[in-house]
Parts: structure tokens; sequence; C-alpha cells
């Protein structure tokens, strides 16, 4: 690749709930956008990049190449290359945070822990996706119930004053926990704190066995919620950097890595 | 002489009265989140089906996760016990129990009505009821109904998830894909068998195998589980109330140790009495 001319790739990252697009020039993020899948891969996919491009001011002949990771990238109708989510989000961690080499993600059909090298390329992973209660799905459910703004969850979260203690690991009996501790006049903040710290609870349990380094970032949908952030912060007695826009992270890595390809 | 058992359940209560040799009645209601209140409401329907009065009640046992809820039952027993002596009154010679209830999943081991072992999945939705509940509520149809309609399917789909709510979302992706409702419901029935076939297989399933639970009302679920199994299992005319009937029998058992004497006294003793909860007035009880 030559350094002095100008390159224009794309990344998507099409996930189970939200599909997102960036529109990079070199290493310069132009433009993102960030829609919900609601199950239909396809057209979100389709969408959400040619959003970003017209964002960008680009059209598709524009473009010099295209990466894509997630669930429905498959969808996609033009020509693209498939890389794994485990390495997009290294990569994208790395764009943003070069000393980073854990990263925990959070999203919302799995939960993952990367150790990344110092190229952002993935050294060692772990990934639990066979429980929506070790996901920020968990989340989306109790904030259903809860009646309350996702975004809200972890402002919320912070105010809590005594968390309320889920007896169970299961997303659809977490749901019933929260409604019975409803009924019994619980607060929704110490609901939600609490609901963090189960979540937290996972996350860390997964960190312990894959030795967390110095630098650890939190990246996916799990990253916007504050109160996540910091319960995940105390278990792993560590601090975490996030980025301005965990959502993205996984679509950056994915247009970083489809240049070199 | 008559004896009762209350099986609480997490979902659904029972209960029967039972003469020395056979089932005088039985009642199956939903569980609401008061037990106590429920239960002697529920009680006082089951006297009057059975047109006795609850002085004639000789013994009460109660069972299920709500047992301890039951002011006026005589004495408690798990549901394990009461599910294996349930079964060994209608199939003596069953070795393996699958209860699929509402909230949780057993297996049960038992060798001449004695208790060997058991597993128990009461953790995560995946394999009881509560699974079959989710699914049929995304899918739009009646709980009651999915394992008849499962059984038109010609060709069950592949659902890869364990997980109550990834299935969930797997079974409507399959459905925006284009695959019928009958495929969609075989495969989560395979998906759900196969999660409590391998929970089971722990305690090493053997000929006789029995099921039961609310979980086998569900003829898909019933017929899932017997192709993993590898051969047809025996089920009780109604599986609801397997716990119950098996308080009942023990009921039966603890009045024969009992000497009459006390046993009268015992039963002067015993009140069926509405409980109430702080805050709010007395509801009407009745004396037995």
């Amino acid at each position: 690749m030559n350094s002095k001319e100008t390159l224009y790739s794309a990344g998507l990252d099409i996930g189970s709930a939200l599909s997102k697009a960036v529109i990079m020039k070199n290493r310069t993020v132009l433009s993102s956008s960030v829609r919900p899948t609601e199950g239909n891969f396809s057209h979100a996919a389709n969408t959400v990049l040619n959003d970003a491009l017209e964002k960008a001011g680009l059209s598709h002949s524009d473009l010099a190449s295209i990466g894509a990771c997630g669930l429905g990238a498959s969808f996609l109708a033009y020509p693209f290359t498939k890389i794994t989510e485990i390495s997009c989000h290294s990569r994208g961690v790395n764009y943003f945070f070069p000393s980073v080499r854990t990263v925990i993600e959070v999203g919302n059909q799995a939960s993952r822990v990367i150790n990344v090298t110092k190229e952002g390329k993935v050294a060692d992973c772990i990934v639990s996706d066979r429980c929506a209660a070790g996901s920020s799905r968990i989340l989306q459910i109790i904030a259903k119930v809860l009646k309350v703004d996702l975004k809200d969850m972890g402002p919320l979260s912070l105010k809590s004053t005594n968390p309320v203690r889920f007896t169970t690991g299961c997303a659809v009996f977490a749901e019933t926990e929260a409604i019975s501790r409803v009924a019994e006049g619980m607060r929704k903040e110490d609901i939600i704190a609490g609901l963090h710290q189960a979540l937290a609870a996972r996350i860390s349990a997964m960190a312990q066995r894959i030795k967390l380094k110095e630098e650890c970032a939190i990246t996916g949908g799990g990253a916007k919620d504050i109160g996540l952030v910091r319960a995940v912060e105390g278990k792993i007695e560590k601090k975490l950097l996030v980025s301005d826009d965990p959502f993205i992270t996984g679509a950056i890595g994915a247009a970083l890595i489809a240049v070199e390809k | 002489m008559f004896f009762a058992g209350l099986d609480i359940g997490s979902t659904i209560t029972k209960i029967v009265i039972k003469t020395e040799d056979e089932i005088w009645t039985s009642v199956i209601r939903p569980t609401g989140a008061e037990h106590r209140r429920l239960a002697h409401k529920l009680m006082e329907e089951a006297l009057q089906k059975a047109n006795l009065t609850f002085g004639q009640l000789d013994y009460i046992i109660a069972t299920g996760y709500g047992r301890i809820n039951v002011p006026f039952a005589d004495r408690q027993v798990t549901e394990i016990s009461c599910h294996m002596r349930g079964i060994n009154w209608f199939f003596p010679g069953v070795k393996t129990i699958i209860d699929i209830g509402g909230q949780d999943c057993k297996g049960i081991k038992v060798n001449n009505g004695k208790l060997v072992n058991f597993v128990m999945n009461d953790k995560c939705a995946a394999g009881t009821g509560r699974f079959l509940e989710v699914i049929s509520e995304a899918l739009g149809v009646k709980v009651e109904e999915i394992g008849d309609i499962s059984l038109r399917s010609t060709n069950p789909a592949k659902i890869s998830s364990l997980c109550t709510v990834f299935a969930e979302q797997e079974a409507l992706l399959r459905l925006s894909e284009g695959v019928s409702i009958e495929d969609i419901l075989a495969g989560i029935h395979r998906g759900i068998a196969t999660r409590i076939y391998s929970m089971v297989e722990r305690i090493n399933i053997e000929k006789e195998v029995a099921l039961t639970g609310g979980g086998v009302k569900n003829v898909g679920l019933r017929k899932a589980l017997e192709e993993r199994i590898g051969f047809p299992a025996v089920v009780p005319p109604e599986p609801l109330i397997t716990g119950a009937l098996g308080a009942a029998l023990f009921a039966q058992e603890y009045v024969g140790r009992i000497d009459k004497k006390e046993l009268e006294t015992r039963k002067k003793e015993r009140r069926l009495e509405a409980v109430t909860f702080f805050g709010e007035g007395p509801t009407r009880g009745q004396n037995g």
C-alpha cells in the first residue's frame, strides 16, 4: 500500500442486535452509522453501509475494500472480506488504545475476553456465547421489565445504595426475579445494580481463566453501560479503558484488516 | 380414611385426596405469588369437590417448592421423594424418572421403590416448562398446542442454542427465513429433549423410564425424549399430580405409624384457616 495514496475503506459489524458501519480514509474514521438489526440482516447490512457512505459523501465505487464481521455479515450484497469478530474487536481496540493488551467485549449474543498483541492481533481468547445471562442481552431484558431506557441503566445503577442479590444465573429466571423484586417494592436502582454485579461476576469469572494483562479495555454494547463497566472494574480490580464509541470498535477493526488483505 | 397431598410447584399447585385404595379427587390450579392463601383456597375447593369436610382428612402432607407455606399440613416431604412414590404407585418397575416441571427439571433413579440418586436443574430455564412457555409466546401459539403442532413436522429445523433467550431469537430467525412453525417447534422439542437427556444420563438412564410433570403433557416433547432415550417411556394418566399423589401416599404411610388416639388429637388441633398478610383485613376462614 502506498502511504501517500488516499484509500477509502468500509468496515461493517452486523450483530444480532445492532448493525454498525464505518467509512475510513486511510486510518481516519470519516463517518459511521448504527442501526438495529431487527432480525433482517440483509436489509440492515446494506442500509447501514449506504447510510455511512452517504454521510461521508462517497459512493460504493470509491471504496477500495470492505471488511465485515458479525452474525449477519454474509447478507451484505457487495463483495467483501469476511473477518472474525474477535480479530475485528482486537484490532479496533488497538486503533483507539495501542497500549491495551486485554479486551473485554460484552455483546448482545456473546461476551469475550481477548488478549491482544501490540499490533492488535489475537493472542488468546475466551468466548461465552451459550447463555444470555453472560451477555448484554440480559441488560435489555431487565431494562424492559423495569421500563427503563437502556441508556439510563448505567447512571441509575451508580445511584444504588443497596444492590439486590440475584440468586439465578439464567436470564429468564432473572426476569422473574426482577418482577418479584419490583412487586416487593425494591428500588429500580438497586435491582439494576444487582444485575450489573451478577453480570460482572460472570465476566470476571471468565476473565480469570485468561491472564489479564496490565492495560485492559472494555468494548461492545455493554461498554456503553457505565454501571456494568464500574461493576466489572470492581470485580477484576483493574481500571478499564472505554472508547468514545464502543459500538463501532468491531467495524473499525474490520475496515483496517480488510485494507491489508 | 382420607389422605391429602398438596404439591405447590413454581407454576402449578396440585392437590390429591385419596382413600386407602384409590384417588378420590384432585385439583390442579396455577400457583400465584401468595402460596399460603392459595393453599387454603385450593384445599377448600378440593374438599368441596370431594364432598368432604376438613375434619375428615386424616393426614396432610405438603410437597413442592412452596411446601413450607402450607400451615395446615401435618408434615412436609421433598418433591423428589413424592414423585418417586407417586410413580411407584402407578408403575412399580420404574428405575428412572424424568420430571419436567414449570421451572425445573429432575432425573431420579429408583431401585425397589427406594431413592438411589438424582440430578436436578433449577438454575437455567432451558429444559424446563418455562422454556416451552417462552418459545410458544414468541411464536404466538398456545403452549398447550405446540406439542401437537410439532408432530406435523416433516423436516425439523436445527435450533442450536440451548439458552432460552437465544433459542427464542433463533426460532424467530428461522420463521423469518420461511421455515414452517411445525418444523421450528419440532426442532425446539428436539433441542430441549437433548438437554434433558444429557442431564439425566449423568445418573445413567435405565429401563423402565417414567416421564412426569407438566412438560410431559406436551406430546411433541414426549416423543422427542423417547427418541433420544431410544425406547418408549411410561407416563401416568395425569402427569401433573404425580407429586401430590406421592404426598398423599406418604400421608397414608405416616398414619399407619401413629396410634389412633394421637391421630384424633392431632386432627382436632388442625385448623384450615386463611392466612392474612400485613396491611390487609382478614379473609374468611373455615374451621375443620
